[in-house]
């Protein structure tokens, strides 16, 4: 097992061509548009197998060892053992209960890389098979939507079971939640009917944002998870995959 | 905001909620120990008339006057019930901290026979669990959302006075757990709501329930409580399509549900499911509309309600018949029992009530009254195929799948769904009504063409038809709901009944009239 | 009693952090993130420079408009709350969301305009990308506008002397009495 762990393959990044993005999340309410600097993301998330041979060479993220302030109680808790993925973690299903210090830990260590911020996710995100911005395609919203239907306790698709969309990425949809890097920069409201009257002593500068595309609930529910999150968290269907490029974080 | 897991176990999709749950129809030795605290609550309140009249000058004061101070005594652990049935009165005549655990839960269920669907619940019902306090507690509200859940979730209760309801304080990740506490200072009965986006997504998989705020003095007793809810569904698939059926958005954002439901199923409450009682006794609904859309023209038929707390209000209003429960609304309708039989308990809006599953049976058991009401009882005619027998059904079912059907279990099953959808007006002897409804027994017109009987199965039919000599004019509504096999097994049944003998009609047959079939928009396929 | 032996912790932790072998913070402890900093007068400083002391910890932005002189009146009413000894004992970190603009002379500008305490008083930056880890790890949310401005939630976390975090505070425009309450117990 050891040995297949670090045995892996170097991973698949596929180059994303820059561009404009009208986010749900718009920057500021004058300014519609995101730009996405040019940039590499991992063609699939991290799997079990990945992140086993992680934590062999990093003792520091194993479970058990790992310090609370990174990781809740929930980490790498489906696995076997530290160093034992087991019956309930396939190796080639996308690794979860892992929390954004751990995945970003990964990225850096593992693969001299970084999380994918919440505008680069969003912007491949967009794409279905065939299309650039499928987002207004019906068909392209209840396939997310399906997902959305599906139980949470069934056991997690292995990576790479869905169709390559529009710019060569796998499973960005109907497969699991993925961190992003300034998931901690979504500043929605916990209760998001409050968005006519944003607090303004709660959030400096414009109070929370409001979200743009009401309609576009497949997306919406994304930023309703990551903004229920902190950093330390883990849950059964969130994992990462990683980017690289110049894109700075926190943007 | 700390992490949760379930107790006693380390597999999410094993545990079960630390909530105690009653099977949904089971009224054991638990609902009799409620029905017990029941009669002592009332020995406290004997001396109370029978609720407050609605005259003015008797103003509760509101939540100016609904805080009694700081909790006294032990923390209490609330009891929490499942749908219908409703916790036992506090019996408290102080405030106290009352401690509430609710479990969020992601969980597929039947939403009608063979339709799946996948519920967000609190509790892990749809409604969710009925929480009992009293007017002046200080209630520590902790919320739990399941590890294997997906979504973040959060509460909003009516019953909280502070901005959000408690939304914003209880957002909570998927295994996690958020606290928050707040005093109870309204009487009522007031829903509950997950409020986190898309809103009306969350209310729409089944995120509501109800909390009631016990009047200081306790509620007047009576002899049985139920907990109900209205609820607007939205599925990809048409009404009873098979399968597990996806949310759809579009739906609810028209307004046009697939289902509109009481406890989430159209089995809920019907059947051996149906809310019971006794000739003689006060039954008290606690009536709920969930929504996320609809409100609900409230009604049970061949019942007055001798009082109703409109909009779930202080006053009660007196005789009423159907009553107006907004969509995140409630209220508490009473009424005493004189004759036996099953009240239908319905959205009087109709088509939801038999188009769409809104309907629930109340079944009450004692002496015949005949000095009150000496008729007979169309019970079979609402009930039909619920309570059918569906062994026959799930027989044939397999054999098909199996490819072994055979006539015999088709004519078994068919007879099934004759007796459902088909009796009413064609009568279980087949001899239908002269001069309204054809007679299928010995019936020439039926017999003569396979495929044009299909074909009226499926689209209906209106406009003069000749049958035996006979001219009739009526209208018969398309059963396309119905899927192949059953329109096979029903037919198969018809023919071969009533002295009529033919040979089997197919599922393969159906399938093909079907398909040269065009339907209007919203009909069943 | 309790105090020489906190003194004498103090100078402990003191010591070995000048010695450049600090012991292991507790897994739960803000410390466990290294985040390199620069303060106000410039001197490279590491994200534990008060272990030893209970410190309260926030981020903000010179530059920021409204809210952050909110922030920062808010622990300086909390500061005025304390007694002598406690306040001597207490530390206060704040760390800039906004490195590019909030040079060391910046922030020394800001100490000075807002009349703070020098000597207990930390104003710092650190790179981007560790402030993220750093927001991340308080539970601070942030996003830099267009207009180079940000938005932020405002939080207040309580350290104790090993870098747990055992008070928060969102209470501007008045005293929040549980969190003085809680720094007091600290400050013992």
């Amino acid at each position: 097992m050891l040995l297949a762990a670090t045995s892996a393959a170097e991973p698949t990044y596929v180059p994303v061509e820059g561009g404009a993005l009208r986010s749900v999340l718009p920057p500021a309410p004058q300014q519609q548009e995101t730009r996405v600097a040019p940039f590499r993301l991992r063609r699939t998330a991290v799997t079990n197998r990945d992140f086993l041979a992680f934590v062999i060479r990093h003792p520091e993220w194993r479970r058990g060892t790992v310090a609370a302030l990174f990781a809740d109680g929930g980490y790498l808790r489906h696995w076997a053992g530290p160093l034992t993925l087991g019956a309930e973690a396939d190796a080639e299903q996308p690794v979860t209960q892992v929390s954004w210090f751990a995945a970003r830990a990964y990225c850096a260590e593992e693969e001299r890389a970084r999380l994918p911020t919440w505008s680069e996710w969003e912007y491949v995100a967009a794409a279905s098979e065939s299309a650039r911005d499928a987002r207004q395609d019906p068909a392209w919203r209840q396939r997310i939507l399906d997902w959305y239907a599906v139980p949470g306790d069934r056991p997690l698709a292995r990576v790479g079971g869905q169709p390559a969309n529009f710019y060569g990425i796998q499973d960005l949809h109907g497969a699991i939640w993925e961190w992003v890097e300034d998931f901690n920069s979504l500043l929605v409201s916990a209760d998001n009917r409050e968005q006519g009257d944003p607090d303004r002593t709660r959030f400096c500068g414009s109070g929370a944002l409001s979200m743009e595309q009401k309609e576009n609930y497949a997306v919406l529910m994304r930023i309703a998870l990551l903004s229920s999150l902190q950093a330390a968290y883990t849950t059964r269907n969130l994992g990462f995959r990683c980017a690289r490029g110049d894109a700075e974080p926190g943007r | 905001m700390s992490t949760y897991r379930p107790q006693e176990s380390s597999r999410p999709a094993a545990s079960g909620p630390a909530i105690p749950q009653q099977p949904r129809g089971g009224r054991g030795v638990s609902f009799a120990r409620a029905l017990l605290v029941v009669a002592l609550g009332g020995a406290l309140t004997a001396c109370q008339s029978g609720g407050r009249p609605g005259s003015p000058g008797s103003d509760t004061g509101g939540s100016a006057k609904g805080d009694f101070g700081p909790p006294q005594g032990a923390p209490v652990r609330a009891v929490l019930t499942s749908p219908p049935q409703v916790p036992p009165p506090t019996g408290r005549t102080h405030p106290a901290k009352v401690i509430v655990e609710l479990e969020v839960r992601e969980v597929e269920k039947d939403i009608s026979e063979g339709v799946k669907y996948t519920f967000w619940t609190f509790g892990g019902t749809v409604p969710g669990s009925f929480i009992r306090v009293r007017q002046g507690d200080t209630v520590e509200f902790h919320l739990k959302n399941h590890p294997s859940n997906k979504m973040p979730h959060n509460i909003d209760l009516h019953g909280v006075t502070g901005p959000g309801g408690g939304a914003a304080s209880s957002f909570t990740a998927p295994g996690h757990e958020s606290q928050f506490t707040f005093k109870a200072l309204n009487e009522g009965i007031y829903v509950y709501h997950c409020a986190t986006a898309p809103v009306g997504m969350h209310v729409g998989n089944g995120m509501y329930g109800l909390i009631l705020v016990e009047p200081p003095r306790g509620r007047p007793p009576v002899d049985r409580e139920y907990y109900l809810m209205q609820g607007d569904f939205y599925t990809v698939g048409k009404y009873r399509q098979r399968g597990h059926q996806p949310f759809d958005m579009q739906k609810a954002i028209d307004e046009n549900p697939t289902y509109v439901l009481f406890n989430g199923a159209e089995s809920a409450l019907v059947g051996d499911n149906a809310l019971k009682a006794r000739v003689g006794e006060t039954v008290r609904l606690f009536v709920g509309d969930g929504g996320p859309n609809l409100v609900s023209s409230f009604h049970v038929i061949g019942e007055i309600f001798d009082r109703v707390q409109w909009e779930g209000g202080t006053r009660y209003q007196e005789n009423v018949q159907t009553t107006l429960i907004p969509a995140g609304g409630a209220a508490i309708v009473e009424f005493h029992l004189e004759v036996p039989g099953s009240y239908v308990i319905v959205d009087h809006s109709l088509f939801r009530a038999f188009n769409k599953g809104a309907l629930a049976i109340l079944k009450v058991e004692g002496p015949e009254n005949k000095a009150v009401y000496s008729g007979k009882e169309v019970d079979s005619a609402y009930l039909g195929d619920k309570v059918a027998s569906l062994a026959s059904v799930e027989a044939a079912r397999a054999a098909a799948a199996a490819g072994t059907l055979t006539k015999e279990q088709q004519i078994k099953a068919g007879e099934t769904y004759f007796n459902g959808s088909c009796a009413l007006c064609h009568q279980v002897t087949g001899e239908g009504l002269p001069n309204v409804f054809p007679p299928l027994a010995k019936s020439d017109f039926l017999m003569a063409d396979h495929q044009r009987a299909i074909g009226i199965v499926l689209n209906g039919l209106s406009g003069p038809v000749t049958v035996n000599g006979a001219e009739f004019n009526s209208v018969m509504p398309p059963m396309s709901q119905l899927n192949d096999d059953e329109i096979a097994n029903v037919l198969t049944f018809a023919m071969n009944s009533w002295g009529n003998e033919a040979g089997a009609v197919s599922a393969e047959e159906v399938a093909a009239v079907r398909a040269q079939t065009k339907r209007p928009e919203g009909a069943a396929r | 009693m309790r105090r020489a032996a906190g003194w004498l912790l103090v100078a402990l932790v003191a010591a070995r952090a000048a010695a450049g072998t600090p012991s292991e913070p507790p897994g739960d402890s803000l410390y466990r993130l290294s985040v390199p900093l620069v303060d106000q007068a410039g001197r490279a400083a590491a994200l534990d420079l008060h272990r030893g002391r209970p410190t309260i910890v926030s981020l903000f932005y010179a530059s920021c408009p409204n809210v952050c002189p909110l922030l920062v009146a808010a622990i300086q009413r909390i500061d005025a709350a304390l007694a002598d000894a406690e306040r001597a004992r207490t530390r206060v970190l704040l760390v800039s969301l906004d490195p590019q603009r909030d040079t060391p002379a910046a922030l020394e500008q800001t100490a000075a305009r807002l009349g703070v305490d020098r000597s207990r008083w930390t104003l710092a930056r650190a790179a981007e990308t560790d402030v993220r880890r750093l927001a991340a790890a308080l539970g601070v949310q942030y996003r830099k506008l267009p207009d180079g401005e940000f938005n932020h939630s405002t939080v207040l976390a309580l350290l104790d002397r090993d870098g747990r975090i055992v008070a928060r505070s969102s209470v501007l425009g008045r005293l929040d009495e549980e969190f003085v309450e809680r720094l007091r117990h600290e400050a013992r």
